[in-house]
This record gives structure tokens, sequence and C-alpha cells, in this order.
């Protein structure tokens, strides 16, 4: 059974306008899309789709019906105009008639006769994209080969064939959704099975797009990939895939848009237990720069996985590949960090002891009852490497309260109430880091911080 | 009925025109696995790599699509990789290099160009440019569900438990979907195995076997954790008995983090058999750390707690201190000398003679305090870990066994 027809049928009626509309008999022609642009936002469910057909008019009054059946086209969004004879070709009005859903009709004034160039624009939905990144670390986990992929996803009902894709990152506002507009009036949703299914990855390919195609289909012949150019857009950018893409409805196509080798990076070990939980957790650290390889653009949201190549035995060859993690990463602007979590690491291990406490600087009340004191404590943390590697490790504790704390070990407050150190440590070796923490309690806690004891002076 | 394999076929489509046709209709060459490696290092994903050997034509009129397809097998569609890494030539493999194109830009021989995702299937379809036609060796890797790995491990403690012998074993489950002949598995350390396992197989190795391991045999006493003993000793406890293994080199092991799983415990019974002495979950025991096993109750250590004294000295207004002196009682009435370890929990001490402590309690031990006993602070210095020596019950058949008296006297400080 055929389905829907190309879900954009334009129409040339070459009726008088006399001839009624409420007719279901019609004669139509099907002029073909000469081009046609996707502009994909990740953001929201929509895309701008832009075509370009050549419909034959004459003089006079001309009617062209567009219909979309089973497609996620807004009706509210559908544009024309014309790309020739722009003073001679005028847009009337646009009907949508009441007895045929997902139908318009344009009335168009023509003081020329013959074929014109025209543009018709329009919001769907059911087209989407998302990236996704895969990094692979060599053996000895010190550079990285970064790759980010586009996949382009077609849910919309309709297959549009060579087209240009373009890819908008950033976060737009709709007030509604392209999709509960197109399902308006009961109008049926096209499923993932709707669509042409399996037509032939080049399609069939227009006249005048064919040149295009082919040069497109010659690169990818030459072992070239599409290549996305990156370019910014006010507060967005866009990505822009070189050629043309055909993407069946239901398909989704994955293209390499990013890539990078031998991009260096950190390996820091975190333990923050209120953010992390009991155990350091590994993380590998990079930037999004130059000095990284990248920032050609800035690194829309996306999953990360991240592998480590094996060495093989008496060789430095791969010996296939580890998994490391899985982290969904958000967007990442130029300049900015990627951190990958690891999760914990059993080489790496933290402990903290309270050793002694101590009570002090009793405050009384009127009646001679304790309300006020101070609680000295001494707390011995024990880092132990057990990596063939020194590792850098971030330690960060949050107290409540009013705290005084003092260390040996150089400390910084990460916030009001958070205290930070870090430290280096050797491979296979341990390292402590003793503090005192006076906390003031009843009357004699004045504030709800931490002091350095530097920052008491 | 053996659960059928399940297939993951991996086609060179080497059609000239439409490599995706209407229908998809297929004419696919079968290349065999050359190899499989399960990779379990990581705890929460197992990734799978199988290398094959892929026919590729030389790009002319189209490139070469490869279709990835699989049924009944849970893999991360996501997650899929493919890695072109050798190309066959004169009988060998050599890594694939880079060709230069005629504006001099440099793309590999082998290279994907994309991926294509077919609605409603497992399956992917990689369009994949080949300089010549070749014999390519790639690497395809996905993460899989459900076949798994687990840890068990198996200690046999010589009779007079001194030595054990521990095998730590990987347990594989395989409820993937998928049979795996001859896979290279690997649990991030120790050997790697080259294995058959098949769906709904469970397949146990033994990874490691770590001989003459000290065993550190102790008898705790909590009086806090486990109260009373029964209502006709009601100042008694329970004497917990646990076998503590050092995970470092001078314990004969230390090779690799333990990971946590099941312990079944055997002791050799002097009659060339084993007997069975309990079993216990261990923790993820680092390296330097101590694994400890539960063996269960000792009957024949007895020790009482008594409250030998309570005094409370006034410091100002409701301030005080409070002194008391705990006396254990212990009788050992095994054949061998040994050493208790009775924990105190000094906050739960101060909130059952004072209610609240006001956080962990400041203390001091005391003079009366018996001069045999050695502490112990592992739980933190207000949980402080008296270690009292006990002496072997006598030989001699008339002899009682001695009670052994220890005191443990510790003022709280600061209290109101």
């Amino acid at each position: 059974m055929k389905r829907i027809a190309t879900a954009i049928a334009l129409a040339g009626l070459f009726l008088s306008p006399s001839a009624g509309l409420a007719k279901n008999v019609d004669l139509v022609t099907l002029p073909a899309r000469d081009s046609v642009q996707l502009t994909i936002y990740n953001s929201e469910d929509i895309t701008l789709v832009k075509e370009t057909r050549y419909v034959t008019l004459k003089k006079g009054a001309n009617k062209l019906q567009f219909s979309w059946a089973n497609t996620l086209i807004d009706p509210t969004s559908v544009t024309f105009r014309p790309l020739d004879h722009k003073g001679d070709v005028e847009l009337l009005d646009t009907v949508f008639p009441g007895q045929k859903p997902q139908h318009l009709i344009w009335n168009v004034e023509s003081m020329f006769e013959g074929q014109v160039k025209v543009e018709v624009t329009y919001f769907t939905s059911g087209l989407t994209w998302k990236m996704d990144y895969v990094a692979i670390t060599d053996p000895d986990e010190t550079k990285l080969h970064f790759r980010g992929y586009v996949r382009v996803f077609n849910n919309s009902g309709e297959e549009y064939e060579d087209a240009q894709v373009r890819l908008i990152v950033g976060t737009i506002n709709l007030v509604e959704k392209i999709a509960a507009l197109a399902k308006r009036r009961g109008i049926p949703v096209p499923t993932r099975q709707s669509g042409k299914l399996y037509k032939d990855f080049r399609g069939i390919v227009m006249t005048n797009g064919l040149a295009r195609a082919e040069e497109s289909e010659k690169k990818r012949l030459n072992g070239r990939r599409p290549t996305i150019v990156k370019e910014g857009l006010s507060e967005y950018f866009m990505f822009s895939v070189s050629g043309q893409e055909t993407i069946p409805n239901g398909w989704s196509k994955r293209m390499q848009a990013v890539e990078a080798r031998d991009v260096p990076f950190d390996i820091v070990y975190r333990m923050r237990r209120y953010q992390y939980g009991p155990r350091p957790v590994r993380f590998f650290i990079w930037r999004n720069d130059a000095e990284h390889k990248l920032g050609e653009s800035p690194l829309p949201d996306g999953q990360v996985n991240l592998f480590r190549q094996k060495r093989q035995k008496g060789d430095k060859g791969d010996d296939g590949l580890s998994f490391l993690a899985r982290q969904q990463i958000r967007y990442v602007p130029i300049k900015a960090e990627i951190e990958i979590n690891l999760g914990p690491d059993d080489l790496v291990v933290y402990e903290t002891q309270r050793m002694s406490a101590e009570r002090l600087n009793f405050h009384f009340n009127s009646h001679r009852r304790v309300d006020g004191w101070d609680d000295r404590t001494d707390w011995v943390d024990t880092i132990r490497n057990y990596r063939t590697k020194p590792i850098t490790f971030e330690l960060r504790r949050q107290w409540a309260g009013d705290v005084n704390y003092e260390s040996e070990v150089a400390t910084t407050l990460f916030d009001y109430r958070t205290t930070e150190t870090k430290f280096d440590i050797a491979a296979r070796s341990k390292r402590q880091y003793p503090a005192t923490v006076t906390m003031h309690f009843g009357t004699n806690a004045k504030q709800q911080n931490v002091k350095l004891k530097d920052s008491d002076r | 009925m053996r659960y059928r394999a399940f297939m993951i076929i991996l086609a060179a489509l080497l059609t000239a025109a439409a490599p995706v046709a209407l229908g998809r209709i297929k004419l696919a060459a079968l290349p065999e696995r050359e190899r499989v490696e399960i990779q379990l290092d990581n705890g929460k994903y197992t990734l799978v790599e199988e290398e094959r050997i892929v026919p590729l034509l030389r790009s002319g009129k189209t490139n070469n699509m490869i279709d990835f397809s699989w049924s009944n097998t849970a893999i991360d569609k996501n997650s899929i990789l493919f890695r072109p890494v050798a190309v066959r030539e004169g009988g060998k493999f050599r890594p694939v290099k880079l060709i230069k194109l005629a504006d001099g830009t440099k793309v590999p021989e082998i290279n994907v160009i994309n991926v294509a995702y077919p609605p409603n299937e497992n399956a992917l379809v990689w369009e994949v440019y080949a300089a010549d036609a070749c014999a390519c060796k790639v690497r395809v890797s996905y993460l899989i569900a459900n076949l798994t790995r687990t840890f068990e491990y198996r200690a046999l403690a010589d009779k007079p438990e001194e030595f054990l012998t521990l095998r730590k074993y990987m347990v594989l489950h395989n409820y993937s979907g998928e049979d795996f002949i001859g896979a290279g598995v690997w649990a991030g350390f120790g050997p790697k195995f080259q294995k058959e396992i098949n769906q709904l197989d469970d397949l146990k190795l033994r990874i490691a076997k770590f001989t003459q391991v000290p065993i550190d045999k102790t008898f705790t006493f909590d009086w806090y954790t486990h109260g009373a003993l029964n209502p006709a000793k009601p100042l008694a406890s329970k004497i917990l008995m646990h076998y503590r293994l050092t995970n470092d080199e001078k314990n004969k092991m230390g090779e690799f983090p333990l990971q946590p799983g099941k312990v079944r415990i055997f002791i050799e019974d002097g009659h060339g058999g084993e007997a069975f002495l309990g079993e216990d979950w261990a923790a993820l025991t680092p390296l330097d750390d101590t694994m400890k096993l539960y063996l269960g109750e000792s009957r024949d250590i007895v020790c009482t707690r008594i409250i030998e004294s309570n005094v409370r000295h006034n410091v100002r207004g409701n301030l005080h201190n409070q002194e008391i002196v705990i006396k254990y009682e212990i009788e050992n009435f095994k054949d061998k000398a040994t050493t208790l370890r009775i924990v105190e929990q000094l906050n739960r001490l101060g909130q059952q003679y004072f209610g609240n402590t006001h956080g962990d309690v400041e203390w001091e031990k005391g003079g009366k305090t018996s001069k045999g006993i050695r502490f112990d602070y592992e739980f933190g210095g207000a949980t402080p870990i008296l270690l009292v020596k006990l002496p072997a019950r006598p030989t001699d058949k008339d002899a009682k066994v001695k009670k052994v008296t220890v005191r443990f006297h510790v003022t709280l400080k600061n209290l109101w």
C-alpha cells in the first residue's frame, strides 16, 4: 500500500477562481523539491525546513495546494515566497480548507507566465539530533583520542532526500510545542514505521540537486567523511554538515563532527563525601581549547564513552579496549573544562579518623548551667596511593556551625563552610593530613562558617 | 533445551548501488569471529570486543556497507565501536595506514564515513571507505548487559588456625543471550582466560591462590553492640570470632584489592579431610587493609563486664566529670593462649549514664587501669579497643581455669 505521498505535495492548480474548492477530486501536478535545507534544534523538538521548488504559473489567479499528510508540520508556520520574478508574483491569501486537514491553498496572483522558483518554509517536529562522544586513552593514560559524533534522527514522517543539514546548538524559547500544533484538529501522528522506509540512501536525486549530491558522494568515495562546519550565530552555534544527507523516515544517521588526537588530560582524585559519596573518585579533566587540540566550537550536551587501550605484551600495540566510564556531559563552551567521573578507584584509599576530643571554654548562664562550649578534635586523614604513578588528590570537607580549622598542611576555603586541600601523592605511598578542628557551640557559636587559622591573624 | 546461540551478524554488503535497499534485502558475507574478548574490569559495564576479518571492495561507485545486527542480546546500541586495525598484505596483517589524496589531505585507507540506524531493528550500517580491495581486520566493541561477574572465595585454614589458603574465584554469569566460544576473559587483574561460556552458563574461574596466609584469629567483646548474653548471665556478652587477613605482601597477598564476595571457610580436620567453619561476606579490601571474616560465637571465652564504680565530680555549675571503673572478668577455656579485644564505646557509656554527651566524649584514662591492657583505636578515639592477653586453660586436669580480672579506669570529662 502506498502511504502518504511525499510528505509535501505542491500542486499548481490551474483552475479558475470560480472552481469549487470543496470538490474532492483534484488534478494536480507534483513539482519535485529542488533543494531542501533542514535546520534542526536540539533544545526543542523543532526543525526549520526550507525547500525550493519550481512551479509553473499562468498569468492571473493561481491556486497552489500544499499538503502534508501524516507528518508533523506546524500548519501555522508554513510560508511561501517566490524567489524569481518577485515583482510579478504576489501571494494574495492562504486558505486552510476545513474539510481537508493538512492542506492549504495559496492564492497567487501572477503577472508572469511560466516556471517560477519558490521557497516554502515551515516548522516540523520529529527531526532531532544529539551528540555523543568517544574518548580512547593510551595505555599509560596520558593522552586521548577524542571524537564527537552528531546523530540525526528522522521520525518526522517525511523523507528529506539529499538535504543540507544544519544543527543548532543552544536553547530557544517556544511558547507552544510544534508537535502539539501539528496534532491539532485530530490529525494522526506518524509512527516510526510511517514514511518511506529503507529507501536507497542516495535516494531519488532531484534534477537540480544532482550535481551537489554527486560532489558529496565523490568526497565520500575519496575516503573523506562529511565535514561539519561550525560557526557562531547569535547566542547559538551552528553545525553545518557538508554536502547532502538523506535520512529515511525512522532512521538515524551518525556522523563524526569533532576529532582531536593526542589530547593531554589531567587525572585528579576528589574526595567530597557530600557530593561523590564515601570513596575518592577519579576524574579525567581536559579543556575545550586549542591547548587540548579542541576549542573550535562548543561541545553540545551528549554522552561520553571513555575507553583505554590495553597494552599488548612486549609490544606497544593496541590489544583491545577497556571500558572506563560513561557520563552525560552538559554543553561545554569554548575554553571550558570537560570532567569525566570514572568513579571510585580501588587503588586509592582514603580514611579519616577522629583521634581525640577535648571540651573547653565553657560559658555558664545565670543559673550556672553550661550554655556555651568549644569542642576541639584532632582528625587524621590518610590517603594511600597504590598506583604506579603519582596522583593529585583534592579533599573537600564540609563543616557545620562556627568552626576554627587548623592544619600544618596548606588548606584553603572552598566556600564559607568547606575546607579544601590539594596533595600530590607519590606512587605507591601514603600521606597523612592532620587537622585540629575547634567547633563553637551554644553561646560560644557566633558565626555559621569556617575560619582557617591563617585567616584569624 | 540448549539455548540457541543468538546471532550477531556482521555482514559486508557488497552491493553495488543500493546498499540499504527497500525491505533491507541483503546479500551478505558473514565473516566469522576471529577473536572475542570479554572485559570485566569495570564493575558496572561489561565490554565485549570481537575481531573479524571483513572483505572490503575498493570504493569506486559506492562505499562498502557493513551491516551489524543482533537479536535477543542486550547490546547497548550507543556503545558500538567499529575500529579497522589492520589490513592483510602478503599473507600478513599490517596496521591501517594513511593515504594521500590528490589535494594533499590524508585519510586512513580504511575509513568509517558514517553510521546509519534503521528503525525498529537491532542493527546498524557502517559506510566504510576502502582505498583498495582488501581483507581488513576490524574490532567491534560494545557494552552488553546480563553478562556479569561476581567474586567468591574459599579459605582453607590449617588445623592450628595459623595459616590458610585463600582461593579467589570469579564467577561469570551469562544471561546475555549470546554464546561466546573461545572468549578471552579478563577481570582487570589476575590471568586472562580463554573460555567458552554459553548462554545461561555460569562459569567459575580461579583467578588467584594465596597460600600460607597468616591468620589473625580474634575474639571480640562489644557490650554496647550485643548486650547481655542471656538472663542467666546478664553481665556477660557474646564473644565474636573473626579471621583477620591482611592484604599485603608480608601476609602473602597484596597483589590487588580483594573484591567483595562470599567467603566459605573450611578447616583441615587432621584426617586428610576438611570441615566447614562457616561463611561470610567479605567487603572490598584494598591493599594493606584487613579482611574481617566472621566465624561465629566463641563459647570457650567468657567475659563479664561490671561497672565497679561510678562517681561524679562537679567542676562548676552543672559541669562535671564522671569517673568510672569498669571491671572485666574473663575466663579462657581454650587450650591456647589468646587475646581478647574489648570494644568500649565511650559515647554509648556516656549516654547510658548521663544522657547527651554533646558529640564525642572527652575522656582520660585513670591510674586504676590494669597495666597489662594495650589500647588500639581502630574505630577512632572515642571507641578504644582494650587488648587483654589470656593464658590457655591449665593442662593439669585438676587445675581450674584462672579468671583474669582487668580494670578500665576512665574519666569522662566536661559533661553537663
